[in-house]
C-alpha cells in the first residue's frame, strides 16, 4: 500500500492506525450531509446582482471550502502522528478550530448552493499526507507546516478581503466579518507555530516555500475546477 | 445602441432574404414586401419632415425598417380594411390593432409615427429623439423578441419539425415577416434550446411551489426516490406533444456547437431537482448524485422514444426501476464502507493481542 511505502514507520500498527485515520477522515464528511434543512434563520450572503458577481462568489466559497478542509486534513495528519506526544493537545486545539470553520463553510456552500470543488478526494489525501510527512520531521516539522500553511491561508483570505470590498462592503458585510474572524484565527495558529520553533527546523525556509507553492497551486485549481 | 441594433435587424433581414430567396421561395413575397416598403417610405417620408428637429439617416433607415414590419403588421391583421390609403388612417389603425399584445413593437412603432395617434398614450415619445427605450416599459428588446417568436413557433413543431420553418411560421403568427428569422444564427438549435430551457423553468416553478408548501407545512415531504421519480416523470412529460418529432431535436442538441449548451442546460436542471429533494451535501455525494440522476434522466428519455404502450406507462416503470437500482447500489456502499471498517477494527484487535502476548506492546 503506498501509506506504507511512504510512511517510514516500525510496526504493522501504526500503519493501521493510519490506515483507519484515513478511512475516518473519508467518511466523516459524509455526516455534513444531514444538515437541518430548514435551520437558516439569516442569509449571510446577499443575492449577486449579476451572474459575473455569482460566479466570483462561487469560486471564492469554493476554495474557501477547499481550504478549510484541506486544513482540517492536515492538522489530523499530525494529530495521527503526534497526537500522543507533547504537542497533542495544543495541534488537537488547533484543529478544533478548523473544524467549526469547515462547519460554518459547509453550511455556507448548501445555503448558496454552490458546487464544492471536483478535487476534494485529492485534497483529502495530498492534506493528511502533507501533515504525516511534517509530523514525522518532528515538533519543529510539523509546526513549519503550520506556519507555511497559515500564512498562505491568511494571504488568500486578505486578498478576499479587499476583493469583496472593492465590490460591496456594505451588502456583504456578514461573510467580510465571517472572513475577518477566520483570518484572525489562522494568524493566530501562525504565530502559535512560529512560537513553537518553527524555525529550529533544518531547511526551514526550503520546506515553507515548497509548501506554500503546494498551497498557491491548489488555490489556483480549487477556485476553477 | 438601439439604432445600430435597428440597423443590424434590416441589414440583417436584407442578407437573409437574400440569402433565403433560393431555398424558401419567398423572393415574390420579398419583393413585394420591398415594393410596399418603397410606399410606406413615401408616405413617412411627410411624417418624418414633421417629426424631429434633426432627421438622423440612421432615423430614416429605422423608420423604414418600422414601416416595412408595420405594413405586413397592417397586412396580416386587418386584410379586410387595407384597401384604405391615406397614411395617418393606416397608422391609427395599426395603433389600435394590437391593444391587447402589451408590449409589442409595433404600437410604439405606430404612436411614434403618427402624430394622430398621440392623443392615445400621453406618455409615449412621438419623436424620433431620445428613442433610446431601454427605460421605457413598451419596449421590447432583441432577446424578449426572440423568444416570443420560438414560442410562437412550438406551435408549428408538429407540421414542421425543429426546423427554420416552424420559426419562420411562428414569426408569421406574431405579424412579423418570415424574414426575422434570419435573427436565429443557430437556426432549429435556438428552437430547441429555447423549448429544453422553458421547459426546465417550469419544472423549477413546479418544484417550488412544491417546497414553498412543505415549508408552510401544507404538505409532507416526499422520500427521495420517490420525489426524483415524480420530479423526471414530470419533465419528461413535457414532451410528450412534441414525441413524434423528438428524435430530431435530441440530434440537434448533440450538434458539436449545441453541446455546451445542452449540457448546461441538463446540469442546471439536475442540480435543481437535487436541490428541491433536499441534497445539501458538499463533498464528492454533490458529484456522484448529480451523474447517477444525470444517467436516469437520459436513460428514462431514451426508452421514452420508442416507447409506444399507453400514456407511456413502460417508461415510468423503467424509471421505477432505475431509480430503485440507485437507491440499491448506494444501499450496497454504505454496507461495503461498514464491513471495510469492521474488518480493520478486527485486524487492528488481533494484532494489539498480537502484540500483548509477544510482550512487544511497551510504552516509552
Amino acid at each position: 500500500m503506498y501509506v506504507l511505502n511512504f510512511v517510514k514507520m516500525r510496526g504493522f500498527t501504526s500503519a493501521v492506525i493510519l490506515f483507519r485515520q484515513l478511512n475516518k477522515g473519508i467518511n466523516r464528511s459524509k455526516l455534513t450531509e444531514c444538515l437541518p434543512r430548514y435551520s437558516r434563520s439569516y442569509a449571510v450572503i446577499p443575492p449577486p446582482r449579476n451572474s459575473e458577481e455569482k460566479a466570483l462568489l462561487a469560486a471564492m466559497l469554493r476554495v474557501d471550502h477547499a481550504g478549510e478542509y484541506g486544513a482540517n486534513r492536515i492538522y489530523a495528519g499530525q494529530m495521527a502522528v503526534l497526537g500522543r506526544s507533547q504537542s497533542g493537545p495544543l495541534i488537537q486545539h488547533m484543529w478544533d478550530q478548523e473544524k467549526r470553520h469547515l462547519q460554518k463553510f459547509n453550511e455556507i456552500l448548501a445555503e448558496n448552493r454552490v458546487r464544492p470543488t471536483a478535487l476534494l478526494p485529492i485534497w483529502n489525501v495530498a492534506g493528511f499526507m502533507l501533515g504525516a510527512s511534517s509530523a514525522l520531521l518532528g515538533k519543529a516539522g510539523a509546526m513549519a507546516c503550520t506556519v507555511a500553511v497559515e500564512e498562505s491561508i491568511s494571504e488568500h483570505y486578505n486578498s478576499q478581503i479587499r476583493a469583496l470590498m472593492e465590490l460591496d462592503p456594505e451588502g456583504y458585510r456578514g461573510l467580510l466579518q465571517i472572513i475577518k474572524e477566520f483570518r484572525d484565527e489562522e494568524m493566530e495558529h501562525h504565530d502559535t507555530g512560529l512560537d513553537q520553533e518553527a524555525e529550529s527546523l533544518p531547511g526551514y525556509q526550503l520546506v515553507k516555500t515548497a509548501i506554500q507553492l503546494g498551497c498557491k497551486a491548489a488555490i489556483y485549481l480549487s477556485e476553477r475546477v | 445602441m438601439t439604432l445600430k441594433r435597428h440597423a443590424y435587424v434590416w441589414s440583417h433581414a436584407i442578407y437573409a432574404v437574400n440569402k433565403r430567396n433560393a431555398k424558401f421561395q419567398l423572393d415574390m413575397a420579398a419583393l413585394l414586401r420591398g415594393l410596399k416598403a418603397g410606399r410606406a417610405l413615401r408616405s413617412l417620408g411627410s411624417v418624418a419632415v414633421q417629426a424631429a428637429a434633426n432627421p438622423q439617416s440612421s432615423n430614416i433607415r429605422r423608420g423604414f425598417h418600422r414601416a416595412a414590419l408595420l405594413r405586413v403588421h397592417d397586412e396580416s391583421k386587418n386584410p379586410a380594411s387595407s384597401s384604405s390609403s391615406t397614411p395617418h388612417h393606416e397608422h391609427y389603425q395599426a395603433h389600435s390593432l394590437p391593444a391587447d399584445e402589451g408590449t409589442s413593437t409595433s404600437t410604439h412603432e405606430a404612436s411614434a409615427g403618427g402624430a394622430a395617434t398621440g392623443q392615445e398614450d400621453p406618455q409615449v415619445n412621438t419623436s424620433y429623439q431620445d428613442q433610446g427605450g431601454e427605460q421605457n416599459e413598451d419596449y421590447e428588446t432583441e432577446e424578449q423578441l426572440a423568444e416570443r417568436i420560438l414560442t410562437a413557433a412550438l406551435d408549428f413543431v408538429p407540421q414542421h419539425g425543429w426546423t427554420i420553418e416552424a420559426i419562420a411560421a411562428g414569426a408569421e403568427t406574431l405579424g412579423l415577416s418570415s424574414a426575422s428569422t434570419g435573427m436565429f444564427i443557430n437556426g432549429a438549435g435556438d428552437l430547441v434550446l429555447h423549448f429544453v430551457g422553458h421547459c426546465n423553468t417550469q419544472l423549477t416553478e413546479i418544484l417550488a411551489d412544491q417546497h414553498k408548501h412543505v415549508q408552510l407545512g401544507q404538505a409532507e415531504q416526499k422520500k427521495t426516490a420517490e420525489f426524483l421519480r415524480d420530479a423526471v416523470e414530470t419533465r419528461l412529460r413535457m414532451y410528450i406533444p412534441y414525441m413524434d418529432t423528438w428524435p430530431q431535436a435530441m440530434s440537434i442538441l448533440i450538434l458539436p456547437h449545441n453541446i455546451p449548451h445542452s449540457l448546461k442546460h441538463l446540469s442546471t436542471l439536475m442540480d435543481d431537482i437535487w436541490y428541491y429533494a433536499g441534497d445539501r451535501s458538499t463533498d464528492m455525494n454533490w458529484y456522484t448524485k448529480r451523474a447517477a440522476l444525470t444517467g436516469i434522466y437520459n436513460t428514462t428519455e431514451l426508452v421514452m422514444l420508442q416507447d409506444s404502450s399507453p400514456d407511456f406507462q413502460d417508461t415510468w416503470t423503467f424509471l421505477d426501476n432505475r431509480i430503485q437500482d440507485v437507491v440499491n447500489m448506494a444501499g450496497t456502499a454504505k454496507q461495503v464502507a461498514a464491513t471495510g471498517e469492521a474488518v480493520a477494527q478486527g485486524l487492528m484487535g488481533a494484532a494489539v493481542t498480537l502484540k500483548n502476548m509477544t510482550g512487544l506492546n511497551q510504552r516509552r
